[in-house]
Formats: structure tokens, C-alpha cells, sequence
């Protein structure tokens, strides 16, 4: 498989502490990858280590198969990026700010309009930054990150400030910059809610370790499908279950089953009918994708 | 009122205050011992030749100076990540927040002027003075030099709230700071430029049957008037600030 | 890249009030003597020192010191241009390369100062013009005692532009640089090895040169000391 980023045993350390901990990130070409972990766990470490602005303790960063240590530059001009609170010279417009950018990559004048109407910030243009609301100052360091029209876009918590609406907007947006121009898109955030409605790939970090990589349907699998089931007799109807390999757990009259397939439970329905047990309920107990990452990173920090 | 200027020191001993005091030794060391024997005038007690050479430079530019950077590190954690607005949405009033602020900034010109003095006998004592030490005369300097600050770091102050970069409020007091080299050679211009009154002050040759080295009226005039007029001035702006 | 990352240097100084400290330095080092000399103009005849040397000399004796407070103010602005909202980290995301944005920042800076020595030389010309002094105009040393002070305080440069970028507390830059000042302020009492001398043009063997020479060598010294440790610096 092709990894737009990829980093091996990626480690950080600052003084005793260990801020990032031989993270392995893979994140595939085309893909939203949501980087997801509570305030703290070393996302934004991580991603200034991506974008070359920190050096790691150890490990290696790969991105569009090249190595960042060597060809930083190269990999760069194809990244757009926006770490953290938004950064912006207050004394010039948004229209010049965007200006110190392009100059340097490069790209055409007419690019800076299209960013601004693609943020939504064309009428406020010839405005000094400094009277912008957080939400604005948000949306323009979106649009610096789209000057030159990326390959990778990082963004570290693009959503902070927005409203409602915006949040909305950005997220339609960025949705389709990666369904019409293919471009690879790491978006963090600590708010699942927020990562489960626009990822296609999720990484989880806790203090500083990857706990979960895959994709967004194996975490929302991983979070479904406890099922319960109450019958007569329970605890010779579990016996009888375990004797048959099935993998089921008793507790309180109540028989559980985890992580099954709609076909496995059918079968240890038809199984426990054949054998005469009544069945009162077959109920599913959902977890929500927030409690199993809390729960995620609660197991982690337990470590 | 002193609880807030408990948290006020609170907030600065968290910061890299402690290098800016240390300047005020520092520079008078500096300036003690490089100094050159040969200016001090010959008649005078050893200890106040050494005073008189010490102040030239460090009454002249370095007080004034470092006025105005203690000013604005005392508003540099405010002006960070909006703790104006933290600040002054706390229940205080905003005349108390600009008083505490300068009750502060007056203080540590104090604490620096006492440094001063510690650097100012070590130095003595290293180049080995055998005269009296003349008691009065020296603090009678240290303190007229502190007082003779009052206006300035009321003026700092304000500029301290205004800008937000360091630079800005460092230009605007080198501005005022440098035309005392000149103000204090004359006669006319000298005793009533307000940046010269902390050499004015601190100059041991001035009259001392006073008791400060500046006349009485001259210290109420214009330290007391620039005082207030630079006080009341920033007092107004933070007042109305729109934070 | 220089050159784009130049012009990307000059957009930021807009409406900063740079180029105002730029005219106001040069110009306050001769409306000193506007001063001195309107004051004193009797005892400079009386003295026999009404000439075009001796005010040469008299404008040059604040010269070192006014140099050193641009240089500590205008390093301190450039630096807290990426300081405030921490652009550091936008900008070191780019496709360029970390030695060419420092680079930048110090050819900005050295720009500014040519400006403000050559107005300095512009300013000496026409006020000693206006005073009428009898002898010749020695555009040569009113060019020498602009530029060479500015030569000589490259390592004051280096050094402040050094610890302006790499501290964020803008305090303790401007604090070194004060103590800068005053040991320029007495740039005849201290050692000739010390940086904050040089651009006073003194020194044992009286040979001015000789300060413009030691400012080259480690001013570039410096500079690629500050330089290389900026390029280190993890970045937050």
C-alpha cells in the first residue's frame, strides 16, 4: 500500500518527559486521517515532527516516500499546513498576509482570491487580521495551508473557534478537496464527534502512544456489539455455549457475547432453541464511539 | 488592594524578572571598575569621587532605561493570551489594577537602587577607598535617584499598556531618555527636563544643605508635576482602554 | 529564495513604525549638535574649534552609541514581528530552508542600517553646511565616521539578533542591549576586546581600521554562531 506518511518508532523527548512514544503512523494515499487524543497526548508534538519544526529524539518521518530529515524542502512545498492557534502578522490585511506566504512559495497572485472565497473571507480581504474574530483568524490560516494547492494538508484542531456553521463549512470543505483532488488530508482534534463525522482512518494517541490505528468502520466496529441475551436456566445454557467454543461471558444471569458477526449470533440463537432453552431477549448494548475512546484511553493511561 | 499586589508579584516571580534586577549591580560594577581613578576629583572624599563617576553613566541612561523595560515586563504577561482581559474581569476595579501595577514597577526600581548601592561599596571596597564612608551623602543619592524615576515609570507604564511589543515602548522611552545627555550640560534646560532629574538627583556635587542634591521646588515642580501629568495621563488611558 | 524572502521582510515592516526609528536615529544624532552648536557656538569660535573637523568629531562621538540603540530596538521589532502570534512556526513550515529565513532577517536589518548611516552622512553634510565653517568639506571622513561605527557594531548585530529570535521574552534581548549601551557610553574606560567598543573606532594603536576589521571578521563569527543554533532550535 502507498503511505502518503509514514513514520517509524517516531519518538520525542523533552527533558525526563516522554512526549511521544515510537509512534508507527501509516496514513494511505486519499485518505481523512483523524488524529485523535486527549489536550496533552502529543498530537501537536507529533505533528511539528511531521512538518520538519521539530527534530525527533529518534525515529524517522517519511512523507510522500521521502525522507523528511533529507529532502525537508522538497516534501514541503507539497504540504499545507496549520499548527495550533492560528499564526498572523495583526498589523497587515488578510489579503497581505496571505501575500508573505505565496511570495515564498511561489504560487500565482490570482491563488490568494480563490483561497479567500474558498474560506469564505473575500469581503474582509483588505482588513487588518488584528480586529478578526478567532473563527476568521482560524479561517485564514486554512486558507494559507490551501495556497499551494497541497498534496497533504496538516491540520491541528482546524475546528477551534468556528462556529457551528463554520465547522460545517470546513468540514464539507475539506471532505471534498479529498474526494475531487485526491489530496491526503491529517486532521487532529480531541473530540471523536468531530473525527467520526469526516475521517476515513483514525489514530488514536494517549500519553504519547499510538493505541489505536485503523480504519474509522474497524474503530466503530470495536465500539458496537455487545450482545445480550436472557434465558431460562442461564447459567447451563452458558455451560452449554462454552462447551460448543463459543466465546461468551456470564454475569448476573445474563450471557454476553462480544465482537460477534450477525451470522455467529444467529448460530447461538439456533443453538440454544435446538437445545430447548427459552429466549426472553436478544438485545444489543452499544457503546457509544465516545465511551470506547474514553475507555481507550482510560485502558492506556491504566498502563 | 494588597491582595492583588500579592498576585501581581506572584505572577512576576514566574517570570525572568530576577536577570533584569541583576542588570543594576551589574552595569554599576561594570561601570566602577573600568572607571578611571584619574576622573575622580581630587579634593573629594574617595567614596563620593567613586559615586560621582558611577552615577555619570548609570543615573544618565541606565536608570531611565531600565525603568522603562521593568514597565513593560510587569505587562507582558497581560498583554500574552488576553490577560487583560482575564484581569480585569476579576473583581477589581481598573484603577486598582494601574496603581498595584505601579506600586510594583516602583518597587523593583527600588530593589535595583539597593543592588546599585551593594554594587557601588563592593566596588569600593575592592579598589580598597581608605576614607570615611559618607553615609548620608550616598543614600541621600540612592533615594533622590529613585524618587526621580517616579515620573518616568508612571509615563512607562502607560506606554507599557498601550503597546503590546517591547520594542515599541523601549523606542518611545530611548526617545525621551537620550536628549538628557545634552539637557544635563545646560543650565537653562537641565533642572526641568523630567529624564534628567534621576542624574539631577543622584549628582553628589549638587547642593547638600538640601535634603536632596535638587532644590526643593524643582523637585516639587517638576518631578511632582511630570509625575502627576504622566500618572493621570495613563491612568486615563487604561481607564477607557478597550480591551 | 533571498531575494522573494526580502521582499516578504519589507511587507512585514509596514505600518510598524520602522522607518520612522530609521530617519529619527540619524536625525537625532545631529540635532544634538543642532542643539550643541546653537547653544555654544561663541566658545567653539572662542576655542578656535569653529571648523568642519572638529564638528565631524562631535557628531561622531554619539554616533557609536545611537548605533547600538537602533541596532537593540530594531533587532527586538524584528524579532517580535514572528514573536507575537508565534508565526515562527507558519513560517518554518515552508518550503524553505531555515539558514535563508535568518538570513533574511539579518540582511533586513542590515539594509535599515545603511539607510540610517547614509542619512546620518546626509544629515552631518547639510547642517555642517549650514553652519558655514570656513575650510574644506571632508566628504571623506563624514562617509568614514557614518559607515565604519556600523561596520565595527556587526557583532553587536549578530548578538542581538541572536537572542532576539532564539528568547521569547523580548525583556531579556533589550536588557543585554541596554547593558550594550552603556558599555558603548563608555567606550573609552573599557577593553579593547570588548564588542561594544568597536564602533567608538578607539582603540590602543589609534588605528580606526583596525576596529572595521575586527567587526568583519567576528561579526560574521557571530552570525554564523546565531545561525546555526537558530537552525537547531526545535521550534514550538
Amino acid at each position: 500500500m502507498e503511505y502518503i506518511v509514514e513514520t517509524n518508532r517516531l519518538t520525542k523527548r523533552f527533558g525526563k518527559e516522554l512526549a511521544v512514544n515510537g509512534l508507527d503512523i501509516k496514513i494511505p494515499k486519499g485518505e481523512i486521517y483523524g488524529f485523535l487524543g486527549p489536550n496533552g497526548a502529543g498530537k501537536t508534538t507529533t505533528i511539528r515532527m511531521l512538518l520538519g519544526l521539530m527534530h525527533p529524539t529518534s525515529g524517522t518521518v517519511k512523507v510522500f516516500g521521502k525522507d523528511l530529515a533529507k529532502e525537508r524542502i522538497e516534501i514541503l512545498k507539497q504540504i499545507g499546513s496549520l499548527v495550533e492557534n492560528p499564526s498572523y502578522y495583526p498589523h497587515l490585511t488578510a489579503y497581505e498576509n496571505l501575500e508573505t506566504i505565496r511570495k515564498i512559495y511561489g504560487a500565482p497572485m490570482e491563488r490568494i482570491n480563490d483561497v479567500l472565497t474558498i474560506v469564505g473571507l473575500s469581503d474582509v480581504a483588505k482588513k487588518k487580521v488584528k480586529g478578526f474574530s478567532l473563527g476568521m483568524k482560524q479561517r485564514l490560516g486554512i486558507a494559507a495551508s490551501l495556497l499551494n494547492n497541497p498534496q497533504l494538508l496538516i491540520l491541528d484542531e482546524p475546528t477551534n473557534g468556528l462556529d457551528p456553521s463554520g465547522i460545517i463549512e470546513i468540514r464539507n470543505l475539506l471532505k471534498q478537496l479529498a474526494a475531487e483532488y485526491g489530496i491526503t488530508i491529517l486532521i487532529s482534534s480531541h473530540l471523536l464527534s468531530e473525527i467520526d463525522q469526516i475521517a476515513t482512518s483514525v489514530g488514536v494517541i494517549s500519553k504519547g502512544n499510538l493505541i489505536f490505528q485503523d480504519s474509522i468502520e474497524s474503530m466503530r466496529l470495536y465500539s458496537m456489539r455487545k450482545i445480550l441475551l436472557k434465558v431460562n436456566n442461564s447459567e447451563r445454557a452458558w455451560h452449554l455455549l462454552i462447551s460448543r467454543g463459543v466465546k461468551a461471558d456470564y454475569e448476573k444471569e445474563i450471557i454476553s457475547l462480544s465482537n460477534m458477526s450477525d451470522d455467529d449470533i444467529a448460530e447461538v440463537v439456533r443453538l440454544l432453541v435446538e437445545n430447548g432453552y427459552s429466549i426472553y431477549r436478544v438485545e444489543e448494548e452499544k457503546r457509544s464511539l465516545e465511551d470506547t475512546f474514553l475507555q481507550m484511553t482510560s485502558e492506556a493511561s491504566g498502563i | 488592594m494588597f491582595t492583588l499586589f500579592q498576585a501581581e508579584w506572584f505572577k512576576l516571580r514566574k517570570t525572568n524578572i530576577l536577570p533584569i534586577l541583576f542588570t543594576g549591580p551589574i552595569v554599576g560594577i561594570l561601570i566602577g571598575l573600568f572607571a578611571n581613578t584619574d576622573m575622580f576629583p581630587d579634593e573629594a572624599n574617595q567614596w563620593t569621587g567613586l559615586l560621582l563617576v558611577m552615577n555619570l553613566t548609570y543615573a544618565l541612561l541606565f536608570l531611565p532605561l531600565v525603568t522603562g523595560i521593568l514597565a513593560a515586563t510587569i505587562c507582558r504577561y497581560e498583554h500574552q493570551a488576553g490577560g487583560w482581559k482575564q484581569l480585569l474581569s476579576l473583581p477589581v476595579s481598573r484603577e486598582q489594577v494601574f496603581v498595584t501595577k505601579y506600586f510594583l514597577l516602583v518597587f523593583l526600581i527600588l530593589v535595583i537602587q539597593l543592588l546599585y548601592f551593594l554594587s557601588f561599596t563592593s566596588v569600593g571596597l575592592v579598589r580598597g577607598l581608605t576614607d570615611t564612608f559618607p553615609m548620608a551623602i550616598v543614600w541621600k543619592s540612592i533615594v533622590g535617584g529613585w524618587i526621580a524615576t517616579f515620573p518616568l515609570a508612571a509615563l512607562q507604564l502607560w506606554m507599557s499598556t498601550m503597546f503590546k511589543s517591547f520594542a515599541a515602548s523601549f523606542s518611545v522611552n530611548v526617545i525621551f531618555t537620550l536628549p538628557a545627555i545634552l539637557a544635563i550640560n545646560s543650565a537653562k534646560f537641565g533642572p526641568y527636563y523630567p529624564w534628567a532629574q534621576p542624574f539631577s538627583m543622584m549628582y553628589v556635587g549638587g547642593d547638600t544643605t538640601d535634603v536632596f542634591f535638587i532644590p526643593w521646588e524643582q523637585l516639587l515642580t517638576v518631578v511632582g508635576g511630570s509625575f502627576l501629568v504622566f500618572f493621570i495621563g495613563g491612568y486615563i488611558y487604561f481607564k477607557r482602554k478597550p480591551i | 529564495m533571498i531575494g522573494k524572502l526580502l521582499q516578504v521582510e519589507f511587507m512585514k515592516l509596514k505600518r510598524k513604525g520602522i522607518w520612522f526609528l530609521v530617519f529619527l536615529g540619524p536625525f537625532g544624532v545631529v540635532s544634538l549638535q543642532m542643539v550643541n552648536y546653537g547653544v555654544r557656538k561663541e566658545w567653539f569660535l572662542h576655542q578656535g574649534t569653529y571648523n568642519w573637523d572638529y564638528y565631524v568629531l562631535n557628531v561622531s562621538a554619539i554616533t557609536p552609541f545611537a548605533l547600538i540603540l537602533g541596532i537593540v530596538i530594531l533587532t527586538s521589532f524584528m524579532a517580535s514581528i514572528e514573536n507575537e502570534t508565534n508565526t515562527w512556526k507558519q513560517m518554518l513550515a515552508l518550503p524553505i530552508t531555515r539558514w535563508s529565513v535568518y538570513l533574511s532577517k539579518y540582511t533586513t536589518l542590515l539594509f535599515l542600517l545603511i539607510i540610517a548611516s547614509s542619512l546620518l552622512a546626509i544629515f552631518s553634510l547639510l547642517f555642517g553646511i549650514y553652519l558655514d565653517f570656513q575650510n574644506d568639506i571632508p566628504y571623506v571622513d563624514i562617509i568614514r565616521y557614518s559607515f565604519y561605527p556600523l561596520f565595527a557594531a556587526l557583532p553587536v548585530l549578530g548578538l542581538q539578533l541572536w537572542i532576539s529570535t532564539v528568547i521569547q521574552n523580548q525583556g531579556l534581548p533589550i536588557t543585554v542591549g541596554v547593558i550594550g549601551v552603556i558599555l558603548a557610553y563608555m567606550a573609552y574606560f573599557i577593553p579593547d576586546w570588548l564588542i561594544w567598543k568597536w564602533p567608538s573606532l578607539d582603540n590602543q594603536w589609534n588605528e580606526p581600521l583596525l576596529n572595521v576589521y575586527w567587526g568583519l571578521a567576528v561579526g560574521i563569527g557571530i552570525y554564523f554562531v546565531g545561525m546555526i543554533d537558530f537552525i537547531r532550535r526545535d521550534v514550538k
